[in-house]
């Protein structure tokens, strides 16, 4: 269905970059985005997100609104306590009426998926489910000011062939900004049809300059031998 | 560029009058968009920001400006025809 004109209105300095377009922007329409994980990359993550235009939002995060996250992104003040996923999903309903925003349900089948998890090894499992799922996806991890983007397409290397240690710094909100806005603009350009390179890579941001690697798969790595099943 | 030139009829029309930057290219883009490579987009806009930037932007995006006359009876008014550019490398298109 084509876009109607006030997608075009919303939407109109994303639909004009080389390689978007109206088709690509209704892909964005279609997609239903799973975003996973207690990281403080998460609500900077779903803003972009949900300004990009991604049809649904299924916000997977029952740990509660902190101090430390980001208030000005997407939570408020009085949001702090309540169930991140809870307070993400109103503030994208009160922001635009074109995406809709809720927390995961049985039957909610994804199209992508965004993790930042709190630590590596949940981040791993999320990222190896929705690679056996043929699912494109994107790990965020915030280490300091910077931290690294994993962009692992449907049959790249995956995650775990492509992270590497990091400095291990404490998060930090600009850390958490530049991290989170760049995976979800990874995973908006995956899934409109418009990314600029088709196998996996991992983008380290660290002192402000970035660093794209392309991924390798790993000798003996589970993901080169199973077949994912696409949804 | 000359008026008199017989030109084919246009596969589809927008009018862009009533708009501003950047819907004006926009609103343009999405109707060639739409549009086999090839066939002809008629657009209705005014002098100014408009007249400079939408035959120019088209240009540079690889279509043709195959003409560019003042609507007779309505002053500022500008009617452009475009011919959609073919998709392939180097191209911006989808």
């Amino acid at each position: 269905m084509a876009l109607t004109d006030a997608e075009v209105a919303r939407y109109a300095r994303q639909l004009i970059l080389p390689g978007l377009g109206e088709a690509g922007q209704e892909r964005l329409r279609a997609a239903r985005v799973r975003v996973v994980g207690g990281g403080p990359a998460t609500g900077p993550a779903i803003a972009y997100l949900a300004e990009a235009g991604i049809g649904t939002l299924l916000i997977d995060d029952p740990d509660p609104v902190g101090a430390g996250d980001g208030v000005g992104f997407l939570y408020h003040s009085t949001d702090i306590g309540r169930p991140r996923g809870v307070a993400a999903a109103e503030a994208v309903r009160a922001a635009t009426g074109l995406v809709q925003a809720e927390l995961p349900r049985p039957g909610a089948r994804p199209t992508g998926v965004l993790v930042s998890a709190g630590s590596p090894e949940v981040s791993r499992a999320v990222a190896d489910e929705a690679r056996l799922l043929g699912l494109p996806h994107v790990v965020a991890e915030v280490d300091g000011q910077g931290g690294a983007v994993t962009v692992v397409p449907p049959g790249a290397p995956c995650y775990a062939c492509a992270v590497r240690p990091g400095i291990g710094a404490d998060p930090t909100p600009a850390g958490a900004a530049t991290v989170g806005a760049l995976a979800a603009l990874e995973l908006v350009l995956l899934l409109a049809g418009a990314a600029s390179e088709p196998g996996g890579r991992r983008i380290e941001v660290f002192r402000g300059a970035p660093l794209t690697r392309a991924s390798v798969r790993q000798p003996g790595c589970a993901c080169g031998a199973s077949k994912a099943s696409p949804p | 560029m000359k008026e008199g030139i017989a030109i084919a009829a246009p596969a589809a029309r927008i009018d862009i009058r009533g708009i501003a930057c950047p819907l004006t290219w926009v609103r343009t883009r999405i109707a060639l968009e739409r549009l086999r490579p090839g066939d002809l987009l008629e657009v209705l806009l005014r002098e100014g920001e408009p007249l400079e930037n939408v035959p120019r932007t088209a240009a540079e995006e690889g279509h043709r400006v195959v003409a560019l006359d003042r609507l007779p009876g309505a002053a500022g008014d500008w009617r452009l025809r475009l011919e959609r550019g073919a998709e392939g490398e180097g191209s911006p298109w989808p």
